[in-house]
Parts: structure tokens; C-alpha cells; sequence
């Protein structure tokens, strides 16, 4: 589970610290910061599990305006492996003085690097050294060449560094989505298992998650039978050597006959809540942390509480983790019969700062906690 | 088994009554993915009066539909320092004054009153002794969703009409009440 993460002078995240809970619910106005944080686990982990390179992960653009010209830091916790991961990073920023089309260029390099297991280092990279530390916690130093790629990402396992690749496998199980429907593509020409953040893979991250596994892909159809209306099951069709088109089968009511459907001829609400369970399904007890902005949107009212009763029960059952950026209402007042959330508030050109949301001011006035919301009263 | 399509109103105080409910609900088939909770944001504390505030409002809609579609209304609200039947006495009276009939027997609107809360039929179920009359207080679980398998269980033992050995007696008076439920949904 995702612990801890601390972010400095990353766009408005300055001094920036946020504690994580089996279900976190982010409150706040547009521009507050909320999506930004998700920003950072996405480029950690691209930064952690690609080959890619430092500087497109972390343009000039993402340095805080009005900070102080230094570099990015980063530090996060997961606890998993029987321990406690902790993981710093520090990006330094360099003008390269390269200039093309009377533009100037400027770099982006890792400072420095380290991993913690239960306080044990595993890697500590600096600018001269890099320093590994096997799972028995034997040193071994080299020289560093490479300023521009994490280390772990390209690391090669062996029977020494499990517990720095059980990192780089943690980092690949954090799920970023803002669903798209619109963007979902109905083909697939090969098995993914990884989701893009908009999901436009999804047939192809369904195909790898349950075109092989019976009982998932029962359990989702037997959830979605109660949820869309005539809904009998899945179907995939080749249409290529390679490629396949996923279709849902519907009956009608009236002559009991099955008439086929591509996942592109859904209505974006349909899409989005197959998507929505396909990931309960595809993704529980696996130790994932599922980051979704605004998963309501699209769906009809009736559907949206369902929905979250069991998001409630998998994250605390521990089967899933979830952070969740929302403005409904639906939400809000659900989930925040726990305590779960967190406000987030920005004044123009400042950091973004961040409070627990307790049930106190609601139990003063009387109002739902979307009401004081809605009233801007929650701020301050 | 076939899921029972009716669609639940949940009315409760706080999270851990909600799950308590969702849970035993689920255990006996009704599918929780047409139910809808109402719980009290507050949480603890101030959950009874919130379940009598709205009280109202789900019986006359209730009545309001009850023609219409499959419906229950589920309530759940804590004893505290009162008895079950003293509860059940100022819901009516909620009723009572706003000029409304009291629930009849068949109606599908189900009361349920833990004494002296839902941790003290938690820790019967855990297998604590539980003396309702001293009106203690019992442990809050660590994460209301621990009650999954206490919630089950006691679902499974009403299932089979199991006398519940030393059980509080407001356990016994809800076990009573679901299985009026019950024949009115079957």
C-alpha cells in the first residue's frame, strides 16, 4: 500500500506532504492541486519502470514558478515485502545553453537516488556513485555514467536484488486513470498489461487480464448481468490474424435473442461502467493502488453509489487501494461517513496545502458535507 | 440462488451499521446493488437524532411507492441509554405527530435497534458475554468492515432458524423483525 508522498517545487506542490489510507477521497476546487499529485505518481512510476529519459518526464514546465530555482524532490513509502519502502529522488535542473530557433534549452538530470528497505539501504546514487546494496545488504559501489534514467529502471533481477525489483514491480501496480470513453479503442491486436491513463487500451488490458482466467472474467460478467440491462457476456471476434474486436451480447426482451454489440457502439456511460468494474476485477488483491479522477463522470445517479459500496468493501478488505478525485456529491457524502478525505486549497500563484476533512464543521451546521462545499464553506 | 430484487433503503447512523446491514443483507441474497444508504454524516454521536429526521421522510415515500415497485426500508439506530421498545416508541412518535399512521405489520419498513449499540451485538457475535442491561460499551472494531464475518454468520444462523444461545435480546427481537421482513418480500 502507498504510505507517504512528499513533493517540492513540482508545479504547486512545495513542502508538500500527503499520508495515504486504504480509500483517500481529494476534495477541492478546480486547480487546487488534486490532479497534480496523481501528475507525480505518474511520472515517478514512468520514471521508475521506462526506459525514459528524465527530461521528457520532467520539463521546464513542471518547476514551480515562483520557487526558488532548485530542483525537483520526491520522496515516497510503500509498505509491502513484509517492510517499508522508501523511496527519494532529486532532480537538478541545468540551462544547457543549447540554442535552436533562438530558443534555449534546458536539461533535466537525476541528482540523486536513494531506496530504503526497513530502513536498510538498497540503493544510494549520487552524482559520482551509485551504490547498490544487495538483498542481504553486501555494498557494491561503480562509478555513475548515466544522470539521465532512474537506476531501477534498468536494473536486471537476479537472486540479489529482489527487494529492489519488488519496487520497480510495485511502482508498474499503481493504476492513473481519467476514463475517456470516447478515446477506448474497440480493437485489440495484443494482450497489455498496462493502462494507459485514459484507458484507450482498455480491450487490450481486458484481453491480458480475463481472455484467460475463467473465473474473473465470470465474476465481472455475473456483476455487469445486474448492472446493464440484457447484458448476457463477452465475446471477442478476430478480424485479423492478430487483431480482435471485444462485443458485448445483449438480449432483447421481447423474443429472447441475442444481438452482438462492439464496445465502441456502447454509450460512453455503458463504456465507463464496464471499465469501472472490469478494474474491481481485473485488478483486486493484487496489491494495486487505483488512482481514478472523477470516476463518476458519465454515470446516472443509481449508479454511481453500487458502484462505490464496493470500492468501499475491497479497499477495506486490503484487496485494493484507492485514491479517488472527485465533485460529486453521490461520493462525497458516501464515502465521507469515514473519515477519508482530504481538502485541498490553492491561492492564485501559491502551493497548494492540504487538510484532512474531519466531520466536525458538518456536525455544526447541520449541512451535508457537499452543501458546505457547494457554499465554499469547507475553505479556510 | 437468485439475487431478490427489491430495492433497499438502508437508514442508518453511521458506517459500521451500514456495512453490518450491507453485509448480513448480501449473506441472505438481496442485491445490494439496487439498496441505497443513507448514513448519517456526522458519524457517531449525533446518528440518532439524524435517523429520526429522516425517518419520516423514508416512510412517506416508502408508502408513496410501495405500490409501485418492490421496496424495503431498512432502519437501523442505536438503543444508547433508552430500551428497545422506549426507541421504537419516539420513531412512532416522529410519526404520530406529523399525522402519518404507525408502521403496520405489513409494511416492508424493518427497524432494527442494537442495545446499547452495534458493538454490542458485534461482541456477542465475537463471542463475547454481553449483558445489555449493564449497558456497556464495547470496542469499536478497527475497521468497520472487520464485522464482515460476525455479520455473515449471524445472517447464515437466522437462515436456519438457529436459536441464538444467550444472545441480547434486542439480537433476538431483530432476528424476529428481519423474518417479518422477509415474509413480506418473499
Amino acid at each position: 500500500m502507498l504510505k507517504r508522498l512528499y513533493v517540492d517545487n513540482f508545479r504547486c506542490l512545495v513542502d508538500f506532504e500527503l499520508n495515504f489510507d486504504s480509500i483517500n477521497l481529494f476534495l477541492g476546487n478546480n486547480g487546487a492541486g488534486k490532479s497534480t499529485v496523481f501528475d507525480v505518481l505518474g511520472k515517478l512510476q514512468e520514471l521508475i519502470t521506462t526506459d525514459k529519459k528524465v527530461e521528457s518526464i520532467f520539463p521546464l514546465s513542471d518547476y514551480t514558478r515562483w520557487g526558488n530555482g532548485q530542483g525537483h524532490y520526491f520522496e515516497l513509502e510503500f509498505l509491502g515485502n513484509d517492510g517499508n519502502y522508501k523511496y527519494s529522488l532529486e532532480v537538478g535542473k541545468v540551462d544547457s545553453e543549447i540554442k535552436e530557433d533562438n530558443l534555449i534549452f534546458s536539461n533535466s538530470y537525476i541528482h540523486k537516488e536513494t531506496l530504503f528497505f526497513n530502513q536498510s539501504p538498497l540503493l544510494n546514487v549520487d552524482l559520482e556513485k551509485v551504490e547498490f546494496y544487495s538483498d542481504d545488504g553486501v555494498k557494491n559501489s561503480s562509478p555513475r555514467y548515466n544522470h539521465s534514467q532512474s537506476i531501477i529502471s534498468i536494473l536486471k533481477p537476479s537472486s540479489e536484488n529482489k527487494k529492489l525489483i519488488w519496487f520497480r514491480e510495485r511502482m508498474k501496480r499503481l493504476a492513473l486513470i481519467k476514463i475517456s470513453p470516447n478515446l477506448i479503442t474497440n480493437e485489440s491486436s495484443q494482450k497489455n498489461s498496462f493502462l494507459t491513463k485514459k484507458m484507450e487500451n482498455f480491450v487490450s488490458w481486458y484481453r491480458y487480464i480475463f481472455a484467460d482466467n475463467q473465473n474473473k472474467l465470470s465474476q465481472l460478467t455475473e456483476s455487469l448481468q445486474e448492472i446493464l440491462d440484457g447484458f448476457v457476456s463477452f465475446k471477442f471476434e478476430s478480424i485479423s490474424e492478430k487483431t480482435v474486436i471485444l462485443k458485448l451480447i445483449f438480449k432483447t426482451e421481447e423474443s429472447d435473442q441475442n444481438i452482438e454489440y462492439t464496445f465502441g457502439e456502447l454509450s460512453d456511460g455503458q463504456k465507463v461502467l464496464v471499465v469501472l468494474y472490469s478494474l474491481f476485477y481485473g485488478l483486486e488483491s493484487q496489491d494495486y493502488t487505483l488512482c481514478i479522477d472523477e470516476p463518476e463522470n458519465f454515470l446516472a445517479l443509481p449508479e454511481i453509489q453500487p458502484w462505490l459500496f464496493q470500492l468501499y468493501d475491497l479497499c477495506s478488505e486490503g484487496k485494493l487501494q484507492a485514491l479517488l478525485i472527485s465533485h460529486h456529491p453521490e461520493l462525497i457524502n458516501y464515502l465521507l461517513a469515514s473519515p477519508v478525505g482530504y481538502w485541498f486549497e490553492r491561492e492564485s500563484n501559491s502551493h497548494a496545502k492540504v487538510k484532512p476533512i474531519t466531520n466536525q464543521e458538518s456536525k455544526e451546521s447541520g449541512l451535508l458535507m457537499s452543501e458546505l462545499i457547494a457554499r465554499g464553506w469547507l475553505n479556510g | 440462488m437468485g439475487k431478490n430484487r427489491v430495492q433497499i433503503v438502508i437508514l442508518c447512523e453511521d458506517r459500521q451499521q451500514e456495512v453490518f446491514a450491507r453485509y448480513f443483507l448480501a449473506k441472505r441474497g438481496f442485491n445490494i446493488g439496487h439498496s441505497r444508504s443513507i448514513i448519517n454524516p456526522n458519524g457517531k454521536g449525533s446518528g440518532e437524532q439524524f435517523v429520526r429526521e429522516k425517518y419520516l421522510a423514508e416512510v412517506k415515500a416508502y408508502r408513496q411507492k410501495c405500490n409501485q415497485v418492490t421496496i424495503a426500508l431498512v432502519v437501523m439506530t442505536d438503543a444508547d441509554n433508552l430500551s428497545v421498545q422506549q426507541r421504537l416508541n419516539q420513531l412512532s412518535s416522529v410519526l404520530q405527530v406529523n399525522n402519518l399512521a404507525d408502521r403496520k405489520t405489513e409494511e416492508a419498513i424493518a427497524v432494527f435497534i442494537p442495545d446499547r449499540n452495534i458493538e454490542s451485538w458485534i461482541a456477542y457475535l465475537k463471542g463475547e458475554d454481553v449483558n445489555e442491561e449493564e449497558k456497556k460499551t464495547y470496542n469499536k472494531l478497527l475497521k468497520e468492515s472487520d464485522c464482515k464475518p460476525y455479520s455473515e454468520n449471524l445472517a447464515e444462523r437466522c437462515q436456519r432458524q438457529e436459536k441464538l444461545e444467550d444472545a441480547p435480546n434486542s439480537l433476538n427481537i431483530a432476528c424476529q423483525e428481519f423474518q417479518r421482513l422477509l415474509s413480506l418480500l418473499n
